[in-house]
């Protein structure tokens, strides 16, 4: 192995980690808000939404991520009403096609995630809230969603790692992400092995530090799991 | 205990007429109960019975098919959907309503997530807009008169079931309710945890609170209520003061009831 | 060929796509397979190597479905397909071969597939191991069983039903992921919605068929994978 070409390797890719990570927040954050939606949409009781959430869970997940990222960045300009729409200057761009296809197959998966979440909060917490005299709203933000966040926080975190290595088919789409600038030097050097070694170590460092952050996150949102507080301790002041 | 108050008093909770059926079983068969205040009446009854139910429909969670209940004087107001089902016409009107009834489970319900005394506070501060300071002091006071004050930064699943029903009694008081409501509040504890929360519910029946308990504990029933209800198969089969109904009821079911 | 419209795509006549893109979902059908099969004999040797094996072999198992699951399958199939033909190139110019030669992008690609998802299976079978209960192996033992008949005859036999849920899940994912395949030029269902989708100016009809495609032969599979589970889960107690 060619230390002084994996360095370089490594600076050429490393150049490329902020597409990376930008794709990767971008469509968890965006999805994660359809997820939920979606999710409630699957426990709102109501036959219609429940039925739209279900077949849009086994559309997303049923099929391969990069058959529907074909279908938005190529698919799409078949219509001339996509191409004439305000939206056109966004379905031209290939990140925005990237984004809206990684949030749409992710709002999937994550959206059972958070069914499991919202499922396991016992039904007692939400009736003693509801014998309070809270109403809908303050229910499912003071005593459900904290508890479905916790209990959905592994999960959501695998799927997290998902995105990040799904990241990679964007450049399929002449996105220069990690994936795509490495393929590139591959084919330009056809020296495989150090480049598949140094992309790998980034995607692994990315990884390992979010499963370092989404334990802390756990931790930090689990305090009825750790030991408790000495009698002493006062109750912090809560911002609200 | 104090019978006059029993015959003289405002009526905190009137129930009248209710009937509730979940699918074809009919649970309630036209139950109407009087609470004056200052009243502690045992609703007693084998399961099944409908005797949770019937404490459930005061606070709403669950809807009657039809009756009334009036908190203070305040008709619930329903309405009939065109499937037949009934539903609380005012949603705001119900969630103050049971703001202002203060409810037990039997499974204490506590809120998994937050300590002891940020479970007190939490309805307090956000659903009453409580200063919390305030609540605070208050939750503190309360937990100390529950016997639990040493307790209140843990969270429910590291104190024991018996201080989790304690706190979830504190919680109920923080709410300064009307009256209080008991769904069989010691029947999932473990025999000797049973008599510290009895302790707590006699003397908040000492102090004059209104409180409706469902319950199988006899000795809380004769020596604590002013009145005795039992309910069997949905209709209120025997009612009155404890020392006459349990010495000379004219139900045979209840007789053998009391003695099983 | 003339501009086609939707019919024509999915038609089996003069004109249709329909017969390319049956030969195409047949290649997704075929690579999966191949995939699928390889991942498994990987993922026996990996949970293997993760319950009996000593620290060392016990660590590098650790270490591969570590690596696979942080790692994007892209990447591993680009190892494969130019990986293969840096070796393959290397071997041709050894026998005085000229010029690049390239790898056969099935092989890559079922190599890779196949490596990604041992890792799963690697897990799968760790996990059903691990839910049969000890006692029916001790009891094995008791019989006299020696090693291989107890392995043969008992402990694989109840993995496997444990671990059929797991695979069926695993299948799914290979399936998703031999469409990357088509990255190398294997002209499989999802290559060749691309090549009709290149040649007419229908792009969105195309991946949209193949994606119905896909979706039927998940559906179909699954069901089969669910018929076969439940014949195998006789008397498995779920918890």
């Amino acid at each position: 192995m060619d230390i002084q070409f994996a360095l370089e390797t490594f600076w050429s890719l490393l150049s490329a980690l902020p597409l990376t990570l930008k794709l990767a927040a971008t469509s968890i954050a965006l999805g994660s808000v359809l997820a939920l939606g979606l999710a409630l949409a699957r426990l709102s009781g109501n036959l219609a939404l429940d039925l739209f959430a279900r077949a849009y869970v086994f559309l997303f997940r049923g099929t391969p991520l990069l058959v529907q990222i074909f279908l938005i960045y190529y698919g799409l300009s078949q219509f001339p009403a996509v191409r004439h729409s305000i939206f056109w200057p966004l379905l031209r761009e290939p990140y925005w096609c990237a984004v809206l296809a990684l949030m749409l197959n992710t709002a999937a998966y994550a959206s059972e995630i958070i069914r499991g979440g919202l499922l396991s909060v016992p039904h007692g917490q939400v009736e003693a809230a509801r014998a309070c005299g809270m109403g809908r709203f303050m229910i499912f933000r003071r005593i459900v969603m904290p508890q479905a966040l916790r209990q959905a926080l592994p999960g959501y975190g695998n799927e997290m790692i998902s995105m990040v290595k799904a990241t990679s088919l964007a450049s399929i789409i002449t996105l220069m992400e990690i994936t795509g600038v490495a393929a590139k030097i591959i084919s330009e050097s056809y020296r495989v092995i150090e480049v598949f070694v140094v992309a790998g170590v980034i995607y692994l460092a990315i990884n390992f530090a979010l499963t370092r952050l989404v334990a802390f996150a756990e931790h930090r949102l689990n305090p009825q799991l750790r030991p408790p507080l000495p009698i002493s301790a006062e109750l912090k002041g809560e911002a609200h | 205990m104090n019978m006059s108050a029993a015959v003289t008093a405002p009526v905190a909770i009137r129930v009248h007429d209710l009937h509730k059926s979940f699918g074809p079983v009919e649970v309630l068969k036209g139950v109407s109960l009087d609470a004056r205040e200052g009243e502690v009446i045992s609703i007693l009854g084998s399961s099944g019975s409908g005797k949770s139910t019937l404490l459930r429909c005061i606070n709403m969670l669950e809807v009657p098919n039809s009756g009334t209940i009036e908190v203070a004087g305040e008709a619930i107001r329903l309405k009939t959907l065109s499937d037949g089902r009934s539903r609380p016409a005012d949603q705001k009107q119900v969630d103050r309503i049971r703001s202002e009834l203060g409810m037990v489970f039997q499974s204490f319900n506590l809120w998994s997530h937050k300590t002891v005394l940020e479970n007190v506070i939490e309805a307090p501060v956000h659903v009453l807009k409580r200063p919390r300071a305030e609540a605070i002091e208050e939750a503190e006071a309360l937990l100390a008169k529950v016997g639990i004050a040493d307790k209140r930064n843990h969270y429910p699943s590291h104190v024991s079931g018996g201080q989790q029903q304690r706190a979830a009694i504190a919680r109920a008081l923080a709410m300064r309710p009307k009256a209080m409501l008991f769904d069989e509040p010691t029947s999932a504890l473990d025999p000797e945890l049973v008599g510290e929360v009895l302790r707590v519910m006699r003397g908040l029946a000492e102090e004059g609170r209104t409180m409706l308990v469902v319950t199988h504990e006899m000795g809380f029933a004769r020596d604590v209520s002013s009145r005795v209800v039992f309910v069997h198969k949905g209709t209120i089969e025997e009612e009155g003061p404890p020392d006459e109904v349990f010495t000379r009821s004219r139900s045979e079911r209840f007789r053998q009831f009391i003695k099983s | 060929m003339t501009e086609p419209g939707f019919l024509d795509i999915i038609s089996f006549g003069r004109d249709g796509w329909g017969p390319v893109l049956a030969a195409g979902a047949w290649m997704t059908i075929l690579i999966a397979i191949a995939g699928f099969a390889i991942g498994g004999v990987i993922g026996i040797f990996g949970a293997w190597a993760k319950i009996s094996g000593g620290p060392v072999v016990r660590g590098s198992a650790e270490a591969f479905t570590t690596v696979l699951r942080g790692i994007p399958d892209l990447l591993v199939i680009y190892l494969f397909y130019f990986g293969g033909s840096a070796v393959v190139t290397a071997v041709g110019q050894f026998f005085g071969q000229e010029g690049f030669v390239s790898f056969p992008g099935f092989l890559a690609g079922a190599l890779a597939v196949g490596i990604t998802s041992g890792a799963q299976q690697t897990e799968v079978y760790r996990g059903a191991f691990r839910a049969v209960h000890p006692g029916e192996l001790e009891a094995a033992t008791a019989c006299g069983m020696g090693r291989l008949l107890k392995f043969r005859r008992i402990t694989a036999p109840l993995t496997l039903r444990h671990a059929l849920p797991g695979l069926g899940n695993v299948w799914q994912v290979v399936l998703k992921e031999s469409a990357l395949v088509s990255v190398t030029g294997v002209v499989e269902l999802l290559r060749q919605a691309q090549i009709g989708a290149g040649s007419t100016s229908r792009p969105f009809d195309f991946f949209f068929i193949a994606a119905m495609i896909y979706l039927a032969i998940s559906t179909v599979s699954g069901l089969v994978l669910q018929v076969t589970e439940r014949r195998f889960s006789r008397g498995v107690r779920r918890g």
